[in-house]
């Protein structure tokens, strides 16, 4: 079969029975999608199918034939190639929010993130929240996922980041003590 | 990771290569619409068919369209978040635009289609479980045994119809379409079900469900649904309540139905829910005390089993609150009735 | 320098540049990327996949197994059962109970009985339906006071106690006197139920194993070291031809802490097979591999003055086990140990007794052994205050244990800044003016805790250092840190990068970190008991405090001036004025970088390179490095088991929360979490509220959705991610992490630990709340709807049958 990924055109040789996720990881080395739950209730293998994050673990391999797969190993190469600097902004937030605590729900939740900024440039909380309820994070408590993509949102509103919980309190340091 | 069993893969490109192939390989066959439920049950080596038939690739199955005489006409393969956010779902059907909302979680609701919605499996603690600890419990009435584990000496199934559009879709007295080697049949979707947790559909071997027509509604239709779940994303419903309000001139009811699912095989209506609703006038005392009422209906009418994982009694116990709650969100215009 | 020193809490260099910002994870854009490697994404030639025979029933004698139609299908290479694994291993040396493929018996549905190594996994799993396996099926205890009350048959055979996992009974003073005089004493029961780690990581492994006779075993193991020893014992390898790498980690909170049958199973079958080997457990065999939080049935007898002043604390406790002891014998100490702070109290009991189970074993899950007896007391505190009509913030006010104190156990105390704790979360939830007065529906709650940043005491007995490192100063000007610790997602690898950067005065990327492989690192303990921060980064300081004086010698005799005017700041060696200047003036921008044009501060002054200084020191002293150690002082109160619960430091939480109830569906939300902790000082303050509100998430799911356990018939309940139901984005409160920083006289800079804490004041904070909201008091978890909803009613036939209490709670 030939799969697009991440813009290339792999000839690949897979049983029926292999998921799109079997594919990405043991055929072609793609291991970032990651498996957490074997049948779709966690979340870690999401890709991007046709720009929307879809469910690895639950596509067969030769059904996303002829579709445009996005990985989490494509993003960077992609921004790179669209003249941007750096990882891709939903990575980088995601470094420099914390959100990334074992790291290995969020290749799954980056690319949950980043589908919705590119069809909602502007979401609410609320539909941040939403776009993000089909990922499971077992580490971070989710507040640092979304406060890093709240921090993209606001800085293309133009606006300020609401300050982080953490930064805004610092109210249990003694004065002087540093 | 779990494996899903050995199959052949059909990808027909036409619908009528579709029925032909389902024809030549029977009962050995099985369709798949979007994956979501078949997949995760073949993991389960729940069905572990020769050929699975694809119908990704047929492009007769896809979209939502309105016919001249205004019923909407939903493809079987129309994406259920595609349901969710159609504004003429949403206008002509709020009930089903609600309920396609709150299915499963947002990336199964992109893969996941109305037809496969609509002829999901039954589930059941008991049965939705991997071959080993099936067999560990020494399998099920549904699959594989004798015996049922919900109802003790049971001789019929009991899991649960436990798809959300369903009971919205026969408030709105949708009609299937369906296609098979002898060719095209219409099923009013009150007729479809059987009381069977094992099958709990009229669907013939090599039978494709095609689209689903959903006849006009009045224009001061309403209607919502109302989910029970743990979580408020990915759960299947513990409860689902799916309602009708059509309301005429001076907030009168003329139309009114009640639907609950995830209590037994097959959705279950209320069958007084449009004598008692028709005549009463939205935000009345008679309206509370018609909906107060149904509330209390449905609690008689309808059992919870354990065959959804869960405190039942609780469950039971949310019958009349969410009878209630669904309707008054009918009655506002809004919906869904859900836990956050 | 040794391993007991003293470090200290001020800046290396007169002021912190990297200690105390929110910098960066070492590993976080390879995470962000997919790059980072985890178990499952090693793929070596030739590789074998295996997979796990489980057992049936929960309590069966093995009479036969045959796999010959195993061994004849096509793509089988080996299936291996108890016989070829019979070794028995543990956790602890003292209870070494458990084999990596049964042996003679089973003991839980989902016990490995058999393992085979195929072509791929579909080949291996088609094998395991051609094994068979003939059981005698034996009673199930599936009950804890049932295997408490009979024990035949036993489910370990040859134990003097029966089904007895452990017992331990400690009284410190007379608590009976101390209750019969005490103004009030509320008497309770309480019932925590079982949860588990659900890390999104599944268990995996794999096995090498070389012609030169080395083993190497990859594993997603948070205890790289124990895994290694085990290893030894079971295959009878020598340890020095084993190697034992954890990769990335997708995260473990205590799940990942025993060593587990496919590390050998995997090993097993590569030195059989000559193959490497995985095995990828599946996410339904996670859950039978389990290790999560005990059951507890806890009695509490909590006596107080008019005042509200502890005077004696009694509780009787009952845990259910699992099949095997895993950490157990410390979780039935951890129970009734880590109870004694924040409040002090003059007399304190406890008994407790853990019972094996035919289930899946329970093990250590973040804030082990000691969240479920937190719970029981806090609601007690709670209900204390109610009774006493003293405000729930004032009674633990009136209590607090203090700081550089001893418990009524005789544990030391150092820093403690619980009371700060209370002051933030007071102040932060505007508890003074919404406590007590929110609608009917809505209330607040408040709890308290403490926990041990580090254990003092080695899982086996010896006398070497706990924590190790080692540096490796290059020419290049990078530093290499070498250090066993097991980074599962917490930042370990960051907070080394951190620490030898401040230490050293180096850029941050002019340090990189290389963990948890047994051939490169000194022996660490592994992540367990929040001691990776506290002891690693003592030991760090170490290591870089001896190699320090060599390269500022080295630079200050090139330059001819007094060691003392030899500053590094950002990878940037500086001569300082004379008098040098005050630390603040040091500050440079931080951008400066070896090779760089000079900074700012260097201005005017002699300057060079981190890269030049480190070329001075090696051609004056040869090869640059050191390594590192740590050992905590003598610890622990004078008894038997004194030493459990003894820590170098301790961290202390409270957590304000905020409920609604939604009083017809019972069905609680928690609408936000106010969390203060005490980590003595934040490395990294977006680590620790990483940490912070990690832990509080998980508390929360713990008290309102989550139970992990058997159905009638001995099986998981609902062994994956659906059923077991973990918050979404969704269902997960505001969390807001405050943090306190009291700086610890032996933490590295002050530093306590952050991961375990914060979580469990969660659960009560959450029952006090709903008391607050309506009146009712949750003593059994999870806090379900319907429990909710009875509770409810009860309350409502109470008022209607009798007069109503006379103290607050139906007051509203």
């Amino acid at each position: 079969m030939h799969l697009k990924v991440n813009g290339d055109v792999h000839d690949v040789d897979a049983p029926d029975h292999w998921t799109l996720l079997e594919v990405l990881r043991y055929r072609l080395g793609l291991t970032g999608s990651k498996q957490g739950c074997d049948k779709g209730d966690c979340g870690a293998c999401t890709v991007l199918v046709d720009g929307e994050p879809m469910i690895s673990c639950l596509i067969l391999a030769r059904e996303a034939e002829g579709r445009e797969i996005v990985t989490i190993e494509g993003l960077w190469p992609l921004h790179l190639a669209r003249g941007g600097e750096g990882p891709d902004p939903v990575q980088d937030a995601f470094d420099r929010y914390g959100a990334l605590q074992c790291g290995f729900c969020q290749s799954g939740m980056i690319l949950s993130a980043r589908a919705l900024l590119d069809r909602t440039p502007s979401p609410t909380d609320e539909e941040i929240a939403r776009a993000l309820s089909g990922n499971l994070c077992r580490c971070t408590g989710y507040t640092q996922i979304l406060q890093a993509v709240q921090s993209i949102v606001a800085r293309a509103r133009g606006v300020e980041p609401p300050r982080r919980s953490w930064e805004a309190a610092n109210v249990g340091r003694q004065a002087g003590e540093r | 990771m779990l494996r899903l069993p050995r199959f052949e893969l059909r990808q027909p490109t036409s619908l009528g290569e579709a029925v032909t192939l389902l024809r030549e390989e029977g009962a050995g066959a099985m369709v798949m619409a979007g994956g979501t439920d078949l997949l995760p049950n073949m993991k389960h080596e729940l069905f572990t068919p020769r050929v699975v038939v694809s119908l990704g690739r047929v492009p007769e199955l896809r979209g939502i369209t309105r016919d001249p005489d205004g019923t909407l006409v939903v493809g079987a393969m129309a994406r259920i978040a595609e349901i969710a956010s159609s504004e003429s779902v949403r206008k002509q059907a709020p009930a089903l635009a609600q309920a396609a909302g709150l299915v499963a979680g947002p990336q199964l609701r992109r893969a996941g289609t109305i037809g496969g919605n609509v002829l999901l499996d039954t589930r059941c603690q008991y049965y939705n479980q991997s071959y080993f600890w099936r067999s560990a419990l020494g399998f099920c009435l549904k699959k594989d045994g004798v015996v049922c584990h919900v109802v003790a000496g049971g001789s019929r199934c009991v899991a649960a119809a436990s798809a959300d559009c369903a009971p919205a879709l026969m408030t709105l007295g949708a009609v299937l379409e369906i296609v098979g080697a002898n060719g095209h049949r219409t099923v009013a979707i009150d007729e479809f079900w059987l009381g069977d947790g094992i099958v709990n559909r009229r669907l013939a071997v090599g039978e494709i469900l095609v689209a689903i027509r959903i006849p006009p509604t009045p224009p001061g239709h309403r209607g919502a649904y109302g989910k029970l779940r743990e979580r408020g994303s990915i759960d299947f419903p513990l409860l689902g309540v799916a309602c009708r309000l059509d309301v005429g001139d001076g907030d009168r009811v003329e139309h009114g139905d009640l639907v609950l699912t995830a209590l037994a095989a097959r959705p279950k209506r209320i069958p007084q829910a449009a004598s008692r609703l028709v005549s009463t006038r939205l935000g009345t005392e008679e309206f509370r005390a018609a909906i107060d009422e149904l509330g209390a209906l449905a609690h008689r009418q309808c059992h919870t089993l354990a065959n959804v994982p869960g405190d039942q009694e609780w469950r039971r116990e949310m019958i009349p609150v969410y009878v209630r709650r669904t309707l008054q969100a009918a009655a506002a215009g809004n919906g869904p009735v859900h836990h956050v | 320098m040794a391993s007991r020193d003293i470090h200290g809490i001020d800046a290396p260099w007169g002021a912190f540049r990297h200690v105390g910002r929110d910098l960066r994870k070492v590993d976080g854009l390879a995470k962000a990327t997919g790059a980072a490697m985890y178990t499952d994404d090693i793929a070596l030639p030739g590789m074998l996949h295996a997979k796990t025979l489980r057992s049936p029933h929960a309590h069966a004698r093995i009479r036969s197994i045959d796999a010959a139609d195993a061994l004849r299908l096509a793509g089988v290479h080996a299936v291996i059962t108890g016989e070829h694994l019979p070794v028995t291993y543990g956790i602890l040396p003292w209870t070494q109970d458990e084999t990596a493929l049964a042996v003679g018996k089973v003991r839980f549905v989902g016990e490995p009985v058999a393992a085979v190594a195929a072509v791929d996994e579909d080949a291996a799993n088609a094998a395991l339906k051609l094994i068979r396996v003939e059981y005698e099926p034996l009673h199930a205890y599936l009950d804890p006071f049932e295997s408490l009350a009979r024990h035949d048959p036993p489910i370990h055979e040859g134990r003097k106690d029966g089904n007895v996992s452990k017992h331990v009974h400690l009284a410190f003073g007379d608590v009976d006197a101390a209750l019969a005089e005490a103004d009030v004493v509320i008497e309770d029961d309480y019932v925590f139920h079982g949860t588990t780690h659900a890390a999104i990581e599944p268990h995996c492994a794999v096995g090498h194993y070389g012609a030169d006779g080395v083993l190497t075993v990859w594993s997603s193991t948070q205890i790289t070291h124990y895994v290694h020893r085990a290893l030894a014992r079971v295959l009878d390898v020598p340890a020095h031809r084993i190697r034992v790498i954890q990769p990335c980690l997708g995260g473990a909170f205590g799940g990942k802490s025993d060593p587990f049958s496919l590390e050998f199973v995997v090993a097993k079958l590569a030195m059989t097979t000559g193959r490497p080997v995985k095995m990828l457990y599946t996410r339904e065999e996670v859950f039978y591999t389990h290790r999560g939080r005990h059951p507890m049935h806890m009695r509490y007898r909590t006596g107080a003055t008019r005042e509200g002043r502890l005077v004696g604390v009694d509780a009787t406790i009952v845990i259910d086990g699992g099949a095997y002891s895993s950490y157990g014998l410390v979780t039935t100490y951890y129970a009734g140990q880590l109870l004694t702070g924040p409040y002090a109290f003059a007399t304190y009991r406890f008994d407790s007794t853990r019972a094996f189970t035919n289930k899946p074993p329970c093990g250590p899950k973040r804030g082990h052994g000691s969240v479920q007896p937190r719970f029981a007391f806090e609601v007690q505190l709670d209900e204390l205050a109610s009774t006493l009509e003293i405000d729930p913030i004032e009674i633990r006010r009136r209590n607090l244990l203090g700081e550089h104190t001893t418990t009524v156990n005789g544990q030391r105390i150092t820093s403690n800044g619980f009371a700060r704790c209370l002051d933030v979360v007071e102040h932060a939830s505007n508890w003074k003016t919404r406590h007590g007065q929110l609608p009917f529906g809505r209330g607040m709650g408040v709890a308290g805790s403490m926990y041990i940043s580090g254990t003092n005491y080695p899982i086996y007995p010896n006398p070497m250092p706990q924590a190790a490192v080692q540096l490796k100063i290059d020419r290049s000007g990078l530093v290499t840190v070498f250090t066993g610790a097991n980074d599962i997602g917490q930042g370990s690898n960051s907070i080394a990068q951190y620490l030898v950067a401040e230490e050293l005065g180096l850029a941050l990327d002019q340090v990189r970190v290389v963990s948890a492989d047994t051939d490169l690192c000194p022996v660490d303990l592994g992540a367990y008991s929040s001691r990776e921060t506290f002891m690693v980064g003592n030991a760090l300081i170490d290591a870089c405090r001896k190699v320090r004086p060599l390269v500022v010698r080295a630079v200050a005799d090139h330059w001819q001036v007094d060691p003392s005017r030899v500053r590094f700041v950002d990878g940037v060696v500086v001569e300082l004025d004379d008098p040098p200047l005050q630390p603040a003036g040091v500050a440079v921008g931080g951008e400066a970088r070896p090779g760089a044009s000079p900074p700012d501060a260097a201005a005017g002054r002699r300057w060079m390179t981190a890269a030049e200084a480190f070329q001075l020191a090696e051609a004056r002293f040869d090869t640059l490095g050191a390594t590192g150690a740590y050992n905590t002082p003598t610890l622990g109160g004078d008894y038997r088991g004194g030493t459990i619960g003894a820590a170098p430091a301790y961290s202390f939480t409270a957590h304000v929360v905020e409920v609604s109830v939604d009083v017809e569906t019972g069905r609680i939300t928690c609408e936000k979490v106010w969390i203060a902790h005490d980590c003595g000082r934040a490395l990294n303050p977006m680590l620790v509220a990483g940490q912070m509100e990690g832990s509080a998430y998980m508390g929360v799911a713990e008290a309102l959705m989550e139970a992990h356990g058997v159905n009638r018939f001995g099986l998981h309940a609902g062994p994956s991610l659906l059923d077991y139901r973990i918050p979404t984005t969704v269902d997960t409160p505001e969390l807001a992490a405050l943090i306190v920083e009291s700086l610890d006289p032996e933490g590295p800079y002050g530093a306590k630990e952050a991961g375990e804490g914060p979580l469990h004041p969660a659960i009560p904070a959450i029952s006090n709340a709903v008391f607050d909201a309506v009146g009712i008091r949750l003593k059994h978890l999870p806090f379900t709807p319907g429990k909710v909803l009875a509770a409810l009613r009860a309350r409502k036939d109470a008022a209607a049958g009798t007069p109503a209490p006379a103290l607050a709670g139906g007051a509203r």
